[in-house]
Parts: C-alpha cells; structure tokens; sequence
C-alpha cells in the first residue's frame, strides 16, 4: 500500500500545527469555554443527575431506532408534514434536490447532518443559492473554508482575518471588533432570510410520541430559517429521536452547558406541524406567518450499522455538543485537521461510518488514547475503547503507520520498540 | 525466586529514561526489597503494539511474556512504567486466563512501604506539581499515592495542575502518537506544560513516557523529573 494516506494527513496536521493565527483562535475558544463551562456546571448542580438519566434514555432510545423513527414519521405525516427516510448520503440529497428544485434561494441554519451529505455543493450545483445564516458557518463559508469545530465551526479563525474576509465582502474597511463583525452579518443575512424560498435546518432531539423537533441555539438565525420561507426542510439523524416530550426536555437541558457553557440556549424552538390557522370559519389553512410545508428527512448512513456494531454503538449515544473537542489535548494542537467530516476522537469514529474508515486512518494515529473525552463527556462515552477498536481493525486492512511498523519488528527481533 | 518482587523496568527506562530504573533499584535497596530484574532478556509486555492497533502481534508477544513470568514462579511484579502496569494488570486479565501474579506500580509500591520509607526523606524546599499520567491515572485509577509521597517529604509544597486527576491534560507521548507524528506529539507536551501553576520550580510525572516528552517540550526554566528519581532526592541519594 502507499503511504498517501498517512502523508497527506501529516501534511494537513503540519499546516494546522505551525499556524499561529488558527491556532491563537482555538486556544482563546478553548479558554473561553472552559471557564464558562465550569461555571454553568457550577450553577446547575442537579445536571449530574439529568445527565445520567439522559445516558439511560439514549441507551434504549438506540435500540429501537427504527420504531422510533417509524412512529415520529406516522405523527409528522398526521400533523400535516412529510416525512422521508434516507438509507443514506445520496438518498438524502436526491430528496432535496427534489424539494428544491432549481433557482432557489436557500438559507441554511447549522447543520452537520448537512456536512456529512455535502448537501450545499448538490444544491449550488443544481443552480440554487445558498446562504449559512449560523455566524460561523457563514464566515467559514464566504472563507470557502471548511468546519473546524461542530458547535463552533470558524473557531480557528481570529477576528483579524474575519474583520479582512467582511471587509471583503461589503466593500468598506470593517475593524477587528466583534460587536462590529456581528453586526456586519446581521445587516448582510437580514434580507435573505425573509425572500428565501426554503429554510433548512437540522434537529437536535426529536420527540417521537408527538414528532416534535427541537432546534436549540442562540442567535436566532434558525428560528428565522425555520419560521420565514415558505417551506422548512429539516433533517436529522436517526439516532437524534427519543421516545417522549420528557426525554426530549432532558436532553435540552444537558446541550447548552457542555456546548457553549451556558445555564440555558437562548432559543430553543419546538415544532411539530407547519404553520396553521383555523380562525376564520373554523376552516383549518395551512401557512399562516410560518412555512406551509414542512419537510423532515431521517437519515441512516451508517447509523444503523453503528448500532449493529457492539463496541461503536457506544457512539450513537453523542449528543454532538462537542465539548470532548475543546478538552481534547490533541484538538488544541490540531484542530479541524484531527478528524474528517466529524472532529476529536468520537468524531474520528463518526467520520468512519458515515465517510469510511479509511478517511481517518492517518487521524486516529495522531490520537493518545488519554481518555480525558470520556471524563469530560456528559454521557461518560467511552471514546478510547471505540479508538483502540477501529484502529485494531484499520491495521488489520492494511493501514499500519510506517514507524509503527518498524516497532513490531524491533519488538519480535530484540525484545523492545528501538531495536537496541 | 518464588519470594522475591520482579523489577520490570520496561523499554522505556531501559533505554530512553535510565535514570528512573536506577532510582528505582536504589529506593528498592535502600528499602531492603529482596527484589530482582530480568536484566537484557526482560521483553516487552505488548503494550506499545496494543496501543497501536496491533493487536494480533500484541496477544502473541503478551501470551510469550505471561507465560515466561509465569514460569519463572512471578507472584509479584513491580514496574514504574505505568504502560506496562496498565498492560499487564488489564491487557492480560482481559485477554489471558490465570494471571499468576500482581502487577503494581511504584507509586503503589512505594506508598505500601511508606513506614519504611518515611525515615529515610529528607527535608526538601521545593515548589512541585504532579502530573498525572494517562495510563496511571484515568486508566487504571491512581491519582492519590503519588500525591501521598511526595507530601511525605518534608518542606516540600505541592502545587496543582487547574486541571488534575481524571482531568489532567496528556503529555502527548500516548497511544503511538510519538513515533508516528512526533510533531504532534511536542506540541501537545508543550501545551499541557503552559497550564503549570505558577512557581512551580519541579513537575514530576510517574511514567517515563511523560518525562521523556516533557523534558523535550519543555520551553520553561522548570525541572522534570519522575517520582523514583525525586523520592531517591529526597532520601540524600
């Protein structure tokens, strides 16, 4: 086998090791998390427990994933939505491109689920426009750049080069002061989110008993995608479904403090039906001020399989808040290079089923097995044990590091890694 | 030698960190352990090749290992490298039937002679923090022994790192990382080493793999040592 799968990592770790501008940007993220972290923790003592009740929920909740999604798709449907199941990647966007159509404008709040498709390259290639609403998402995407982090996806980007990349943009000097950036996306995305003709979102939990979807977050750009355009488009992964309202409630509780180290996010939107009115007449008209559609794509692609797999099934259980990753002493070094589509050591394993196990066989090597994520992670997931694993088994087809190599030999010709 | 402790040194101190295997041999004379070593012929305990992944040759090369200790009549082994601690107490529990010996690490070691030792420390003043090891600490559950001997010194003023226990940062050497993306694996040691609490003037690990890259990443006028080698300081050796 060729080395190109360790090379090219090796060259992608070294540009994001010697940058000192993204690398000034993780590291006043990473403390600022941290402490607001700490502090959220310290205000909500009762979360310990909340989140071990949301380990039990998550726990059996997988375990019936299909039902789960069979009875949230039969109450979308009753409440006047559509609901689609996609096996994988590509069903997903042909769904969409369907629903589009071509010549659409999008706006899009953040998604990854949308990431793992690479769904707003099928769109723009289907002459439709898209638009990240999310901040990040939107400086990353006007950068051409890609994530680097799931819940704060430009985190490697230092307000200089956000201040240049506006500047850009607006055609006029904008200075390197966060308000000031807020405010330039603010008044660019305020237009587009009222003559879009589809808003797409994802969904952090979805309650099955009622098909309820919950999307939480802060700066209001997902209640303008979800509520403004005429038709909503939500997908989700499958093992984003718990049985009930009460189960969802739990899981809104534990997301804001581990994914941003707040007490609560400030929007959390429920919704389960499109928009509706019955106020003249009695007569129910779908579309009152929100969208008259909506549209809601469970999607497998490898979560299934994941759940078939004793060890990894483990890895369902994430509730992506994506504290793991600013704790990660690897991350911190690395950032969106150590990983794929997902980042850090679960998301090593999350890019394994859902873009293929090879794509990550140079990351996982860069991994020091610490096990702090599993310490930090509110659902304790034993993400060492998933890395030790597939690792085990990317050796086994081959994808064994050069230098590791060397090591085995050494060891069964002289009895020690140096070969002395 | 049915009685006697087995020092396993592991790769590490026997040719990277030597200083900590000769620590620890003097500490276990001056303790009067009745102890021996395997010398040239110790082996590997398979850990390096089940962090890697490799794990058919790792079983095979463990299974070799158990089955000469278990041979040679080993009913104790004593190692400062907690890689093979975690290795041999877990890796072989969980892959071979009758482990014929205990595994414990120095720190464990040393805190059950503690009486013993106790008499031998001498006042030291120093500003030190622990660091704790991945595979001592967060895998196998030791956080406190190390801490309880260096308390034991006298003088000596124990700092902590913010983040500690289960919640240390790693030194970046684990899980291959060294060997297969040594870049990576400095900066993450020279990252963990920007947290050190300020004054510190000694961080001690307890694993020769932590040293070994914190010495190389260490961009601060600090010292770094491993636990052995700051007990033997202590003891006048």
């Amino acid at each position: 086998m060729s080395d190109e799968w360790f090379s090219s990592k090796k060259e992608e770790f070294m540009r994001w090791l010697y940058d000192e501008n993204r690398r000034r940007g993780l590291s006043r993220a990473v403390s600022s998390y941290t402490a607001a972290r700490d502090y959220a923790l310290s205000c909500l003592p009762h979360l310990e427990k909340t989140r071990k009740e949301v380990r039990k929920i998550k726990e059996s909740a997988v375990e019936q994933m299909d039902e789960l999604r069979k009875i949230a798709s039969e109450r979308i449907t009753e409440s006047h939505g559509n609901a689609y199941f996609a096996r994988d990647a590509d069903e997903a966007r042909k769904i969409f491109l369907e629903l589009v159509g071509n010549g659409k404008t999008v706006v899009k709040s953040k998604s990854l689920v949308t990431e793992e498709i690479h769904l707003n390259e099928a769109l723009q290639r289907n002459g439709n426009r898209v638009f990240e609403t999310d901040l990040g998402e939107f400086i990353i995407q006007i950068r051409g750049e890609k994530p680097t982090h799931i819940i704060n996806p430009s985190v490697h980007v230092p307000k200089e080069e956000v201040a240049e990349t506006f500047s850009k943009l607006v055609g006029r000097e904008v200075k390197p002061d966060i308000p000031e950036l807020v405010g330039v996306a603010r008044e660019y995305l305020r237009d587009k989110f009222c003559k879009a003709d589809v808003g797409i979102t994802g969904a952090n939990v979805v309650a099955a008993s009622t098909g309820t979807l919950f999307i939480i977050e802060n700066e209001g750009n997902a209640r303008f995608v979800s509520n403004a355009p005429p038709v909503h488009i939500c997908i989700t992964g499958i093992e984003k479904i718990v049985p009930t309202l009460e189960d969802a409630f739990k899981v809104v509780q534990v997301l804001p403090p581990y994914a941003t180290g707040i007490l609560m996010s400030a929007y959390v939107s429920m919704i389960t039906s499109p928009s509706r009115t019955a106020d003249i007449e009695k007569t129910l008209v779908y579309g009152a001020h929100g969208p008259k559609e909506l549209h809601v794509i469970f999607l497998d692609n490898g979560r299934s399989r994941m759940l078939r797999d004793p060890i990894m099934k483990e890895a369902l259980y994430c509730l992506r808040c994506g504290g793991c990753m600013y704790e990660c002493p690897v991350y911190r070094v690395l950032g969106g290079s150590f990983g794929h589509n997902y980042f850090g050591g679960i998301g090593i394993i999350w890019s394994a089923f859902t873009a293929g196990e090879e794509k990550v066989a140079a990351a996982i090597d860069a991994c020091t097995k610490c096990g702090r994520c599993k310490e930090v992670c509110p659902l304790e997931i034993d993400v060492p044990k998933m890395i030790e694993c597939l690792k085990s088994r990317l050796v086994e087809k081959g994808y064994l590091a050069d230098k590791h190599r060397i090591i085995k030999e050494n060891i069964m010709k002289r009895g020690n890694p140096f070969g002395e | 030698m049915p009685q006697k402790v087995l020092y396993w040194k592991g790769c590490m101190s026997r040719f990277r960190t030597r200083s900590i295997a000769d620590s620890i041999e003097r500490l276990l004379n001056l303790l009067n352990v009745d102890y021996t070593t395997l010398g040239e012929d110790e082996g590997c305990c398979g850990s390096v090749l089940y962090r890697t992944g490799q794990t058919a040759d790792a079983l095979l090369v463990s299974k070799r290992t158990l089955e000469r200790l278990s041979s040679l009549g080993v009913k104790e082994v004593v190692t400062g490298c907690p890689g093979c601690f975690r290795t041999m107490s877990l890796d072989y529990a969980n892959f071979f039937r009758n482990v014929p010996f205990k595994v414990r690490h120095i720190s464990q070691f040393l805190f059950d002679m503690r009486d013993e030792l106790r008499d031998h420390l001498r006042p030291m003043k120093a500003k030190v923090v622990y660091h704790d090891p991945c595979h001592l600490g967060r895998h196998m559950g030791v956080y406190e022994e190390p801490r309880a001997l260096i308390k034991m010194i006298p003088e000596v003023d124990l700092l902590e790192f913010k983040y500690n226990r289960n919640k240390a940062l790693c030194c970046g050497s684990g899980g291959g990382v060294r060997s297969a993306f040594p870049e990576v694996s400095l900066e993450v040691a020279k990252s963990t080493l920007l947290e050190l609490p300020e004054g510190t003037e000694i961080v001690v690990t307890a694993c020769p793999f932590c040293k070994y890259n914190f010495v190389e990443g260490n961009n601060k006028k600090v010292e770094v040592i491993d636990l052995p080698e700051l007990i033997l300081r202590a003891c006048g050796g």
